[in-house]
């Protein structure tokens, strides 16, 4: 059954549109990430989902109840927000006990709770620390544990690890995910970071400009991305402009600039359509040999740059145009190519992705990153 | 379910209702009161200010004389505190240095002290033996009430007692807005090798320009609103505040209330075109000329030239302007008290000591504890009652589309001269207008609601957008507390400080004010129109220790400021 289910949700401010007909079910217990770029309606989505904002048009529905309208304190929503909200005029005590409180359970209830769920955030020794004393985890710990002392039903997250640094933002994403996953929440959580999204969630939602560019698991969205946006936003990809000259059963023949041509496994193209070939880094590999069955194109490489086990090459193709590959250093047989070398760059037709061009064009699709 | 939150959604409408009806009645229709009186009587005011029959024009003559005094005062006032407020701002908010809170406090000191107390305190030290003149050994005062100070044809002591009064508003707010700007701009302006006075030039005065902007119309409207002690200190020249309370208790109302509206429309013409400016500023501003390039290569010069040379300059000579204008006159009160204690020390007599003026026939002594009563009282009925407009006009301000327009409307009460609008309340709720409260202590009550309401709203909102309350709201109602719960369980602790310092202000403020109050009360007298009582019937011993009196009774109050604001 689904928990959160959203039909046609569109929400304007002004002129802007800031969200256009979203449809989305999420099921019970599920761990969802809202992937995209700034601006793209994230936020707007949590705060309707938490009742802080109303939809212009289309329904909400938690639990299977119509909840339009329905003020955000009778939602079992809890939003966190970026700095976590901690009240800064009460202590770790009295913040997880704030819900409860509200809600006037009695005293040993509230109790009882209280320490329970401080106790499993392992929190306990610190109840009587105010917010400004606690480190950037801990905050998140409590802030945690008072939104399941409250209640919640639904965890809404956004950009939870914003505030922190770095290397502990690694740490937590782990750490919360299990504490969240333990609980049996439904969590909805925002966030622009590919690689945090891939590593967290159940289910990937990528959102652009107010609408929802593809849905799926961690795996689909990176192995089998839907559009060139996708592509490029989650572990991006070198593009190529070019137009189909050539087209049978086994394949087609694109013919990029300068005459270049590429031959790719995708047979629903026609001749004479304006496409764009999409090939990951990892699946361009470079060598001094031509390799059989592959794309073959003649470079010179122009940068090195060493990124922790692996290095990313750029080469410069005859026509000018730039291709990025990224090799993986094992242990022995690989080698290293220095600037200024010239290279076969190498890719299987089988890699190359080819979308219809887009009719904003390629940078604009690239570029709203 | 539905039902409930039917009813929620009303009573939150019925509050907001509420607190805008008692918001409109209490303190706009009071502002703007008397514009519409002079247009409903206009024949009576056409006869008496234009066309009276055995004086004519005469009155409009004194209108146009006293307002171009008040100008000049007014304007050559704000001309020296930005001269010297501007270097004495920078210092308080980029330098840390032993003794800086003191000086802070001695700089918001005017602002507390009860205006006809420290008025009378300036004038002792100037003008009588007792001050500057015995400490030069003189036979007499320094002075005399209408020495004239050069070039700007002001008396003296006027001039320097407008200085003091206004002079924390150009440095407070500067320093606040000087604060707000990120210290690396500076720095980056240094490392690319300009010196301080370039740098100030080119970077903070721009930035700045806003603060400047609004602390200069700030202390132009005290100045030109200021009654207590320009009451006392101003000998034979009027300025229109002081004319207004002449008028009103020489019942030439009409009169009293043209100018009254003169004076509200002037007040109104300065601060809508600042509003605006400063909001526009938040967006970036920039001097939107250039200047021709050897006259920069000039400027710069002489800018090296002046920050390697007299740099102490500026430093010590706001300094000393703080000292003489603040610490002066205080000492000598607190002095003079202690001399005159039991007889006058140049006579001898025990009819000119404090004792005898006191406790003797005169039996000021009674005046007094019943004016500190009677003080008392109004502060803290009219500082209740505005608090609890306060705080809901507040959460309207920030929540409303309209709250711009309501915070706009709020600056009038605090810039329009306070005599203005005793006349306006005296007008609306006397008898000659709703005839619903006479003079005495209950108008001076609603008068004083009138600029206490804006006191505690600003000191509220500046509470509330420093705090992201809206986002600790919104977390409590996603955590199960409903509208109501959230403001009370969240954001009203949130508040809490400048609640309380918004309270103390308002009931400072009420203690010290003089225009206002001398047209309203009626029989009922408060402490600093007791002090102007004592000077015009020349019992200065009595006076002086009224004053001391309540000086010590606003440090008490700072004290209670500085404990809320650091807290």
């Amino acid at each position: 059954m689904s928990m959160v289910k959203l039909v046609n949700v569109t929400k304007r401010f002004g002129k802007i549109v800031a969200l256009r007909g979203i449809n989305l079910s999420i099921g019970d217990g599920e761990y969802v990430c809202v992937l995209g770029p700034t601006g793209a309606g994230k936020t707007t989505l949590l705060r309707i989902i938490a009742g802080l904002l109303e939809p212009d048009e289309g329904e909400i529905y938690i639990g299977g109840k119509k909840v339009n309208g329905v003020p955000p304190e009778r939602r079992s929503a809890v939003y966190m927000f970026q700095n976590f909200a901690l009240f800064p005029h009460m202590n770790v005590w009295e913040n997880v006990s704030f819900g409860p409180v509200i809600k006037e359970w009695d005293s040993e209830k509230i109790r009882n709770v209280t320490s329970e769920v401080l106790e499993m955030v392992r929190l306990g020794e610190r109840r009587d620390a105010y917010p400004n004393e606690l480190s950037g985890g801990m905050q998140q710990r409590v802030a945690l544990a008072r939104g399941i002392a409250a209640g919640a039903r639904i965890l809404l997250l956004d950009e939870p690890f914003g505030a922190l640094d770095a290397r502990l933002r690694v740490n937590l994403r782990t750490q919360l995910r299990s504490l969240i996953k333990d609980q049996g929440l439904t969590t909805i959580h925002v966030t622009h970071d590919q690689e945090e999204a891939l590593m967290v969630a159940d289910r990937v939602v990528i959102l652009r400009e107010g609408r929802i560019e593809q849905i799926g698991s961690p795996q689909e969205i990176y192995n089998n991305p839907q559009s060139i946006f996708a592509m490029s936003f989650v572990g991006g990809a070198n593009f190529f402009d070019g137009v189909v000259y050539k087209s049978d059963s086994s394949g087609s023949t694109i013919e990029i600039r300068g005459g270049l041509s590429i031959r790719v496994l995708d047979t629903t193209k026609k001749i004479g359509e304006r496409v764009v070939i999409a090939i990951r880094r990892e699946d361009v590999s470079l060598g001094k040999s031509r390799r059989r069955g592959f794309n073959n194109l003649l470079g010179e490489v122009v940068d090195a740059m060493f990124v922790g086990g692996s290095i990313e090459y750029v080469v410069k193709l005859e026509n000018d145009v730039s291709v990025s590959s990224r090799i993986l250093l094992e242990g022995g047989d690989s080698r290293i190519f220095r600037r200024g070398e010239i290279v076969i760059v190498s890719f299987h037709p089988s890699e190359c992705r080819v979308f219809q061009y887009p009719e904003r064009g390629l940078l604009k699709e690239i570029e709203a990153i | 379910m539905a039902m409930e939150l039917r009813m929620a959604d009303f009573s939150s409408k019925l509050v907001v209702l509420c607190s805008l009806i008692a918001f409109i009645i209490f303190v706009i229709l009071p502002t703007f009161y008397l514009i519409s009186y002079v247009f409903l009587r206009w024949d009576e005011v056409w006869y008496e200010v234009f066309a009276n029959p055995i004086i004519g024009d005469e009155n409009w003559k004194q209108i146009i004389k006293v307002l171009l005094f008040s100008f000049r005062l007014s304007l050559s006032t704000v001309a020296f505190d930005l001269i010297f407020g501007i270097p004495l701002a920078y210092v308080l908010a980029r330098k840390k240095f032993p003794g800086k809170s003191l000086l802070e406090d001695l700089v918001t000191l005017p602002l507390v002290i009860p205006t006809s107390g420290f008025g009378f305190a300036t004038l002792i030290t100037w003008t009588t033996i007792a001050g500057l003149g015995g400490l030069l050994r003189l036979r007499s005062g320094l002075m005399s009430l209408n020495t004239m100070a050069p070039f700007i044809n002001i008396p003296f002591v006027l001039f320097i007692v407008h200085i003091a009064l206004t002079f924390p508003y150009v440095v407070r707010t500067l320093e606040t807005k000087i604060q707000s700007i990120d210290v690396t701009y500076e720095i980056a302006s240094r490392t690319l090798g300009a010196c301080s006075l370039t740098t100030f030039r080119n970077i903070l005065f721009p930035l700045s320009l806003p603060g400047i902007f609004s602390g200069a119309v700030l202390a132009f409207a005290r100045s030109l609103g200021e009654t207590g002690a320009t009451l006392i200190v101003s000998g034979v020249s009027a300025t229109a505040s002081i004319a207004i309370v002449r008028w009103a208790s020489e019942f030439k109302l009409s009169t009293a209330a043209f100018m009254g509206s003169l004076l509200v429309l002037i007040a109104w013409v300065i601060i809508l075109p600042a509003e605006i400016y400063v909001s526009r500023g938040r967006r970036g501003s920039g001097i939107p000329f250039s200047l021709p390039t050897n006259l920069v290569r000039k400027m710069l010069r002489l800018e090296r030239f002046l920050s390697r040379n007299f740099s102490l300059i500026k430093d010590v000579v706001p300094l000393v302007i703080v000292v003489i204008t603040v610490i002066i006159p205080i000492a000598v009160v607190l002095n003079s008290v202690i001399l005159y204690w039991s007889a006058d020390p140049y006579t001898g007599k025990v009819e000119g000591g404090v004792m005898y003026q006191l406790f003797g026939p005169s039996n000021y002594f009674g005046h007094l504890l019943r004016s500190t009563l009677t003080s008392i009282i109004v502060a803290l009925i009219s500082t209740y009652i505005s608090t609890c407009i306060a705080i809901p006009i507040s959460f309207i301000i920030e929540r409303r589309w309209y709250g711009r327009i309501i915070r706009t409307m709020l600056k009038v009460p605090l810039i329009i001269p306070t005599s203005s609008l005793g006349l306006s309340v005296l007008l609306l709720w006397g008898s000659s207008g709703l005839n619903l409260v006479s003079s005495g202590i209950w108008m001076i009550i609603l008068t004083h609601i009138v600029f206490s309401v804006p006191v505690i709203v600003e000191s509220i909102i500046a509470a509330y957008e420093g705090s992201g309350i809206q986002m600790y709201e919104e977390s409590a109602r996603t955590l199960g507390a409903t509208a109501y719960n959230a403001i009370e369980t969240v954001s009203l602790p949130l508040i809490k400080g400048g609640i309380f310092t918004g309270f103390i202000l308002s009931f400072t403020r009420s203690l010290g004010e003089t225009g206002a109050t001398f047209i309203v009360m009626g029989r009922d007298v408060t402490i600093p129109v007791l002090v102007v009582n004592m000077v015009e019937a020349l019992a200065i011993p009595a006076a002086l220790f009224t004053s001391t009196y309540l000086i010590i009774l606003s440090l008490v109050m700072l004290s209670i400021i500085r404990i809320f604001t650091r807290g």
